[in-house]
């Protein structure tokens, strides 16, 4: 299947380009990850539980960056295998511009397949699934990297905390 | 040929021929005590469940069972490689089909899985349920290869070759010609053109499909509870592919719960099963789940038609040309193979009609999804659905009424026998008097005044007609001169036990569908005891004579012959034993309702229960020399007719909401003419169970894939079958046109409804949506498709 979608966040490029590059961050902010590890500056190892329709698995696989124009572009791809459910895979272009001083607009392409188990039961959901995903991604990304903070739950605060403590401690 | 019997013949007890007797199983299968191979539970039995290829195509790198090995009442893994230590792969091709060809298949893959859901590694554990904890810690390392998913660009260059040993993709491609197509469209009045798409859809089975294979190491034999449809084929596969005598194996299946042509083949898992079994020396039960099933059972009826008919001025067909294209699946399917459909069609299209130029082709090609292969009515309805989607455009194009159109062009009632364009030999069949008794039943002319009343109040009814063809009762011709072992013959052994009562052995096979009643009631008929008296025995290789089982319409004619010359030669070496007793000519004997009679005075001489008494405890009392067997066997095998072909026609009644695109059945009804009926009943139910198989092709069922080749089915939810909501009432009327080739004079039933079901509902949306200019031709009629054509919603990539 193939989306595409837009998210505006309220913080600079500079911060969101360091923010989509943060193992950390992506893990806090990918929907059912429990673990995503740099094994190079532009590949991970991941581990995330996903539901389409009936099926849940536990998928493990790679995740790696490639196309990358900084701070403006990447393509951040990832295939995993979910056992006897199936495989997933898919790819996103993200592409950022700045909305402002201190807003950037983020535009996704995304591709994404599943196959097995997942695809037999769940094909017919695996569009609505990958909007939800996609929606829960960036609403959890644009609150760990946007200012207002207000709003936001203690875990949520602590993420950002954490998140601008070590940005400002790589600057 | 024979003479056939005369129905006022059968006037007096005990004629069963021709009356609705209910069937004997009946109780049984309501009250849930039926025996299926789920029922059946042997000492030291295992349960074997399969890891699935998640990929239309890929490369096994690597198999790790060490987890799943951990897992508490798991016992063995398998993989193909163990397999094929104790089994030998298969290769599904006719040498009747020239040219085609297929890849060796292992009943689990060595290097390459080649469909979503194909079976890669067995789990044998204590219970199903521990198997399944297995598979799901199998680790298998996939490589996954780029699909061929879209049977249109299979043969194009740069698709990859699923088995590059064959060359190329394709399986078999035959064209069927006669008289001069170039011609006859280049004299033609009016062509008439359109592409038709029949969607791929399986059978769904209530049973899945389920086998028990107990190899004892002691005795060497193999036993296999099996739901099977066709026990002695069977027997010799498992011999063959498992390096046995076959006089080593022995198939049972007791009672099945529906088959519809999926369980007569050969499939990889049922294979691994029985190989496991006589690995482990353990009893071992695979019962398919229906996730697997949709996965694995055999699909059919992926085509793509181009169909060309040319009429003359006064609306007569001259020509008909179509271009067939079908995907299979990746491997021909053992033993019946995955191009006969495809061949079939070919030979079915016109069928009903009386034209002389005929162009056929089929190509048949490789492709990475769920093999495809012989399902209910195999080719007919595709035959069908092209040939009146051609004829009513035709008539369209005329500006005749699509009745009269058919009644010029279908072949006269007195024309037999003749052969089609396609080659097809007709003994006997009745288009004219079937749509006269058609017309009888439908009130055309009020259907066609209720249809204008609803237009002008904006709601769109249509009727659609389809006239068929159907092919029953096959010759060797369908696959023994190709060289598979499936008999076309069939046999039945009748005894009399010391009871009176009679047992009848046959080879034909009980799916469900009522075999053992007619059996039961043929026998009771030509000994001449009460059919309550008569016991039936099928589905057991060990104590029924060799026969091909259930397919292609062959129980009642191929079946019930030999069991009527079997228990008419019982009845006459009754009576010979009778006539020495009796000191009478046997000639004046008679045996009516469990006695021996004086045939003229209808008077009791003495029961038959007399006779077996003396034959079976006092044989002493007989003179020496007379013969006393009081059990006879009989094969029968048509000879006359590669096939008997039945005929008939539908009609359907229907309204399409064209704000949803939903479809409502109104009404069907359906003429058919199988010759002798034996069971008005069953031949009814026959009938209607095949419209609604028929109704969920057109309408709902649907194996939806993915461009990548994945199975997008998984459940009831998304795979659509009719219920019984969607069912219209459908009437059932009859022609006899028995076959001259038996005594009996029957042909088969049971694929007529599914031959022209399609066919009758796409001609009625048609006639439904005429004044708003659309037509639908890709099956199934969606609601998606229905507003597409109405140009509501756009159309999918």
């Amino acid at each position: 299947m193939d989306m595409t979608g837009e998210q505006k966040i309220a913080a600079p490029r500079q911060t969101v380009w360091l923010a989509l590059n943060d193992a950390e961050v992506l893990r806090a902010c990918i929907p059912g990850c429990t673990a995503l590890e740099k094994t190079s500056d532009t590949e991970m190892t991941a581990a995330a539980t996903l539901s389409v329709g009936p099926v849940k698995a536990k998928f493990t696989g790679n995740v790696t960056l490639s196309e990358i124009d900084a701070p403006t572009s990447y393509v951040i791809s990832g295939q995993g295998s979910g056992g006897v459910a199936g495989f997933a895979k898919g790819s996103a272009k993200v592409v950022l511009a700045d909305d402002g001083p201190d807003a950037t607009l983020l535009t996704y392409t995304v591709k994404a397949d599943v196959g097995g188990k997942i695809a037999q039961l769940g094909g017919r959901l695996i569009d609505q699934t990958a909007k939800k995903l996609a929606g829960e991604f960036f609403k959890s990304f644009s609150d760990v990297v946007g200012p207002h903070a207000d709003d936001a739950d203690e875990a949520t605060v602590e993420k950002k905390k954490g998140f601008f403590k070590r940005l400002l401690g790589k600057a | 040929m024979s003479a056939i019997i005369d129905p006022a013949a059968l006037d007096r007890p005990n004629s069963y021929i021709g009356k609705s007797v209910p069937r004997p199983n009946l109780p049984k299968l309501v009250e849930g005590r039926g025996q299926y191979v789920d029922d059946v539970v042997l000492p030291r039995m295992v349960h074997v469940a399969f890891v699935r290829c998640p990929h239309a195509h890929a490369l096994i790198k690597r198999i790790d069972a060490k987890d799943a090995l951990a897992v508490p009442g798991v016992l063995r893994v398998f993989t193909g490689q163990d397999l094929a230590v104790v089994c030998d792969p298969w290769v599904a091709v006719l040498v009747h089909l020239a040219g085609m060809k297929s890849a060796p298949q292992y009943p689990l893959p060595l290097v390459r899985a080649t469909w979503h859901g194909e079976a890669v590694v067995a789990v044998v554990a204590d219970t199903r349920a521990l198997a399944e904890d297995g598979v799901s810690r199998v680790l298998v390392d996939y490589d996954p290869l780029p699909a061929v998913a879209d049977m249109e660009t299979a043969l194009a260059p740069g698709t990859p070759l699923i088995h590059p040993e064959l060359g190329d993709n394709l399986c078999f491609q035959r064209i069927n010609e006669s008289g001069d197509v170039a011609a006859a469209f280049k004299a033609a009045h009016k062509i008439v053109e359109a592409t038709f798409h029949t969607g791929r859809h399986t059978g769904v089975t209530l049973e899945p499909r389920s086998i028990l294979a107990d190899y004892n190491k002691g005795s060497g034999k193999l036993v296999v509870h099996h739901s099977t449809q066709a026990p002695h084929m069977m027997q010799g596969v498992f011999a063959k592919q498992l390096r046995m005598a076959e006089g080593d194996v022995r198939v049972i299946c007791v009672d099945v719960g529906g088959s519809f042509g999926i369980k007569v083949h050969v499939y990889p898992d049922e294979v691994a099963t029985v190989a496991i079994a006589k690995l482990m020396g353990r009893p071992v039960k695979f019962i398919a789940d229906r996730l697997e099933s949709f996965g694995s059972d055999i699909h059919a009826r992926d085509h793509r038609i181009h169909g060309k008919m040319a009429v003359d001025a006064e609306g007569r067909i001259t020509a008909i040309d179509i271009d067939d294209l079908t995907g299979i699946g990746p491997y021909s399917v053992y033993p019946r193979t995955s191009a006969i459909e495809g061949n079939q069609v070919i030979n079915l299209v016109g069928g009903p009609y009386d034209f002389a130029n005929y162009r056929a082709k089929t190509t048949v090609v490789l492709q990475n999804k769920t093999p495809t292969c012989q399902y209910r009515a195999v080719g007919h309805p595709i035959a069908v659905t092209v040939t009146e989607g051609l004829v009513d455009l035709a008539a369209e194009a005329l500006g005749m009424d699509p009745i009269t159109f058919r009644l010029k062009n279908l072949m006269r009632d007195d024309s037999y026998p003749r052969t089609s364009p396609a080659g097809m030999k007709f003994e006997g069949l009745s288009h004219i008097k079937s749509l006269g008794r058609l017309m009888d039943m439908i009130d055309y002319p009020a259907l066609r005044a209720e249809q204008d009343a609803a237009r002008a109040k904006g709601i769109y009814r249509g009727i659609g007609f389809a006239a068929f063809i159907e092919l029953t009762n096959p010759s060797p011709f369908m696959y023994g001169i190709g060289g598979a072992r499936i008999s076309a013959q069939d046999g039945c052994s009748v005894r009399i036990d010391p009871d009176g009562s009679v047992v009848a052995a046959t080879g034909v096979t009980e799916q469900g569908q009522g075999t053992e009643g007619i059996i039961r009631q043929i026998v009771a008929e030509a000994v001449g005891v009460a059919v309550g008296a008569v016991r039936v025995i099928t589905g057991d290789t060990q104590n029924t004579p060799y026969g091909g089982g259930t397919w292609a319409c062959r129980g009642a004619g191929i079946g019930g012959e030999a069991a009527l010359q079997a228990g008419l030669a019982t009845r006459a070496a009754a009576l010979e034993v009778a006539s020495a007793m009796l000191q009478a000519h046997a000639d004046t004997l008679d045996i009516v309702d469990g006695n021996i009679v004086d045939r003229a005075t209808a008077i009791i001489r003495m029961p038959l229960s007399e006779l077996t008494r003396i034959v079976y405890f006092r044989g002493d009392t007989l003179p020496p020399g007379l013969p006393r067997e009081l059990m006879q066997t009989r094969h029968f095998i048509t000879k006359e007719y590669p096939f008997a072909f039945t005929n008939g026609i539908q009609a359907c009644w229907l309204e399409v909401d064209v704000e949803t695109g939903l479809i409502k059945l109104l009404k069907h009804w359906v003429v058919e003419d199988c010759g002798r009926i034996i069971n008005p009943l069953l031949v009814d139910e026959q009938v209607r169970g095949g419209v609604v198989q028929g109704i969920g092709g057109a309408l709902y069922e649907h194996c939806a894939y993915s461009p990548e080749g994945q199975l997008l089915v998984g459940s009831m939810a998304d795979y659509l079958v009719p219920m019984a909501a969607e069912m219209p009432d459908i009437e059932v009327g009859h022609i006899e046109t028995p076959t001259r080739e038996s005594l009996l004079g029957a042909k088969g039933a049971g694929e007529a409804g599914t031959a022209g079901a399609p066919a009758a509902i796409m001609n009625a949306i048609n006639d439904a949506l005429r004044p708003l200019d659309a037509q639908v031709l890709a099956q199934p009629f969606s609601p998606e498709r229905i507003l597409q054509a109405l140009g509501k919603v756009p159309m999918r990539g």
